[in-house]
């Protein structure tokens, strides 16, 4: 056992002295950060408000009052009204090419009839503008084909009143005043640590093995430790580095997130405060964590030993990355399916990856967060995540101590399972 | 305790295809260098291996210490030198070896003071923070060797140990395996080089293909192996020495240089006669001189091309 803990030791202090780690430590949280905020910030602010000009093709007003909506909302200002004539389209596109205009729009009388309408601009995948766009033309065309119908114009405006959805998550029985934005927030934030964490540290296993596996030195260490004891203290050692790492994410993490809201309002409109309110910490409870860490910890030694494997049978890096190719593409699964899992927690795939070994480990933690889940939904997950976990540990040692003191050509698979048979 | 320190017991050991240790016995007494000789390929680093526990045998069985249980059990017991040697390039010198010598079961606080006198015995006191990656390759050699020595283990097993060294690193592992051996220590260590082996081993195991050829103590095997060997050195004209080595009832074998040969005495032949008949000759004579033959002779006796032949017609 004390030799056991002399691994971890030299993994860890190795590992927490080098550069590479405070480095990871530092930039973590704003490399998290950014990658949930940049996108949000720009889908709100589109980039500001865009100048565009209406060409009014209506024989009935409508146009102008498209106009005039459009000019009271802030996303957009109207750079003008052009009745069309030949050339015209023609002389815009050009505005829009020396980047003096962002766009036109097209109404016609058709537009009430039928909703058709045309917006040309140099960035349609804006979600904002196109959202308020066909909002204030929707809104028009109903109140025109009213009044058209004579309908009393004041009962037209009482009838348009606006939604204002607010969602309110249910945990247990209690609502937690969490948004939906929140709760798929807090989903895809903990699977892209989960995804991330677990790739660098099994990574960091796989290179350790393989380091002691080129330089020789591991021929030294199994005249004195067991094969499983080096590997254990070595996913062990590693493992602590990652807890580590995140003890030092979760205090820089709380810093930048309670800046979150300063970071996005300074560019937001005043409009995105509901936007905004995602980005109060969401309701993070303590079975939350549980579950997170169990999970994390299930997912790590499961990956970390098949990192470990994928080491010994490798004689350099390039054979290791090569290697590792389906180790990663089993936790990728997972990691890709966190829309599918956070739009449906309940479905039969979300429940089957909960339940495989493999994709349970980022799976779980990510229905936790969306859904209404009970300790009994989990309890099964963690049952066969531990049991996977053993047996993959068992079949990656047996690999480990045959590979680590063999040099050359890779095994093949056949080869693999003799060894698996037979050491 | 007087049994001894390394025991195998009829040990095999087969790989895919080929079996590299095929039922071999031996045993190494207290208090001596112990020679592991075998061409390249002969399964000397797969019975060291075994010793160290880090291969199993398929059959047979290893007894250290008049124990059971192989290496790792006695891993605070031992230092153990592969024939491929490494360290972790980027720790520290002191770091290394204090670490190395905790996974052998020494505690830290024992481990770190000898480790500072080893490096300061051997002139590296003051790179003990560098990293390792930082030192000459000669320098590395000697850490390595630290690494073996620095727990005072009893038995010593060394894999190759004078391959790659530098000199002045050879002539220090040559110090501190007699150093050893004063000390009662007990030393296994295998090479292919026989000049090294004679000057050193008290008692050793030739073994080609995985199986012993013959063991025991040096002089012994040189005097029940040697035939009588003749060394004769020409003082200018050879005269007809040739008809005489032609002569099959007397040379047995001649290794002829000119100026010097190496005879091998026909079984019953006197040395005598020789001399008589090469003085006939006409031959002028320099040296000539009754002796047992080099262990490098025996070696290519027993494992040479001629042994590989024989061993293939015994085959047939």
């Amino acid at each position: 056992m004390r030799k056991v803990w002399a691994v971890v030791r030299r993994e860890f202090v190795e590992r927490v002295r080098s550069k590479w780690f405070w480095v990871t430590a530092l930039l973590g949280p704003l490399f998290f950060g950014a990658i949930v905020i940049i996108p949000l910030r720009l889908s709100m602010s589109g980039g500001g408000a865009k100048r565009v000009v209406v060409v009014d093709g209506t024989t009935t007003g409508f146009g102008v009052r498209v106009a005039d909506s459009l000019a009271q909302n802030r996303a957009f200002i109207i750079a003008g009204r052009a009745v069309p004539h030949a050339g015209l389209l023609d002389s815009l596109r050009e505005e829009v090419g020396a980047k003096r205009l962002d766009g036109f729009l097209i109404v016609t009388d058709t537009t009430v009839e039928t909703g058709a309408a045309e917006y040309h601009a140099s960035n349609v995948s804006s979600f904002r503008h196109i959202e308020e766009l066909s909002g204030v033309l929707g809104r028009l065309a109903v109140t025109t084909r009213l009044e058209r119908a004579g309908v009393n114009p004041s009962l037209v405006n009482r009838a348009q009143l606006r939604i204002d959805l607010r969602t309110r998550k249910i945990s247990g029985s209690k609502t937690t005043g969490e948004t939906s934005a929140q709760s798929f927030g807090l989903a895809y934030a903990m699977a892209i640590i989960l995804f991330v964490v677990i790739t660098i540290y099994g990574v960091n296993v796989m290179s350790s093995v393989l380091e002691e596996k080129t330089t020789r030195i591991v021929e030294v260490l199994v005249s004195s430790l067991r094969p499983f004891q080096l590997m254990l203290g070595k996913v062990v050692g590693v493992g602590a580095v990652s807890i580590f790492q995140f003890l030092i994410w979760v205090v820089g993490g709380a810093v930048v997130l309670s800046q979150v809201g300063t970071l996005v309002g300074d560019l937001a409109p005043p409009e995105a405060t509901a936007q905004q309110a995602a980005f109060q910490l969401p309701n993070i409870t303590a079975a939350t964590i549980v579950v997170f860490l169990t999970f994390f910890l299930g997912g790590f030694f499961l990956y970390s030993a098949m990192f470990a494997a994928v080491g010994a049978i490798s004689s350099n890096e390039q054979e290791a990355r090569q290697a590792q190719q389906p180790v990663m593409f089993l936790l990728m699964i997972a990691y890709l399916s966190v829309f599918a899992l956070s739009n449906n927690p309940g479905s039969t795939y979300a429940v089957a990856l909960s339940l495989i070994p493999f994709t349970a480990p980022i799976a779980m933690p990510v229905r936790w967060a969306v859904g209404n889940l009970t300790a009994l939904d989990v309890i099964p997950s963690l049952a066969l995540l531990v049991g996977g976990t053993v047996l993959v540990t068992w079949v990656a040692a047996r690999i480990y101590r045959v590979g680590i003191l063999m040099t050359g050509k890779r095994p093949n698979l056949k080869e693999l399972l003799r060894w698996i048979r037979t050491a | 305790m007087n049994g001894p320190v390394v025991a195998l017991d009829r040990v095999t050991k087969r790989f895919a295809g080929h079996t590299a240790v095929d039922g071999l016995s031996l045993a190494v007494p207290r208090g001596v260098i112990f020679g592991l000789l075998g061409p390249n390929g002969a399964g000397k680093t797969t019975s060291i291996r075994m010793i160290m526990d880090i291969l199993e045998p398929d059959e047979g069985e290893v007894r250290l210490f008049g124990e059971r249980g192989a290496g790792r059990d006695h891993s605070a017991r031992i230092g153990y030198l592969p024939e491929e040697r490494g360290l972790y390039p980027k720790m520290r010198v002191l770091d290394v070896l204090v670490f190395l010598a905790e996974v052998k079961g020494v505690s830290r606080s024992v481990a770190r003071p000898k480790a500072q006198d080893w490096l300061e015995r051997l002139g590296l006191g003051d790179w003990r923070l560098r990293r390792v990656n930082e030192l000459s390759k000669g320098m590395q050699q000697k850490v390595q060797f630290i690494s073996t020595m620095l727990h005072d283990p009893e038995l010593v097993i060394l894999d190759e140990p004078f391959s790659g060294l530098d000199p002045v690193n050879a002539q220090v592992m040559k110090d501190t395996v007699l150093d050893l051996r004063r000390r009662g220590k007990t030393i296994v260590f295998s090479t292919h080089i026989m000049e090294q082996a004679e000057k050193l081993c008290d008692e050793l195991c030739i073994i080609a293909r995985g199986k012993k050829l013959v063991d025991g103590a040096l002089g012994d095997i040189k005097r029940t192996r040697g035939g009588h060997h003749l060394v004769i050195g020409f003082d200018g004209s050879p005269g007809a020495a040739q008809q005489v080595f032609a002569e099959r009832g007397l040379v047995k074998r001649v290794d002829d240089y000119g100026q010097y040969a190496e005879l091998e005495l026909a079984p019953g032949a006197d040395a005598q006669i020789i001399l008589q008949r090469l003085v006939a000759s006409g031959a002028r004579l320099s040296r000539f001189e009754l002796m047992e033959p080099s262990l490098h002779k025996i070696f290519l006796d027993l494992v040479g091309p001629e042994a590989a032949r024989a061993e293939a017609r015994a085959n047939a």
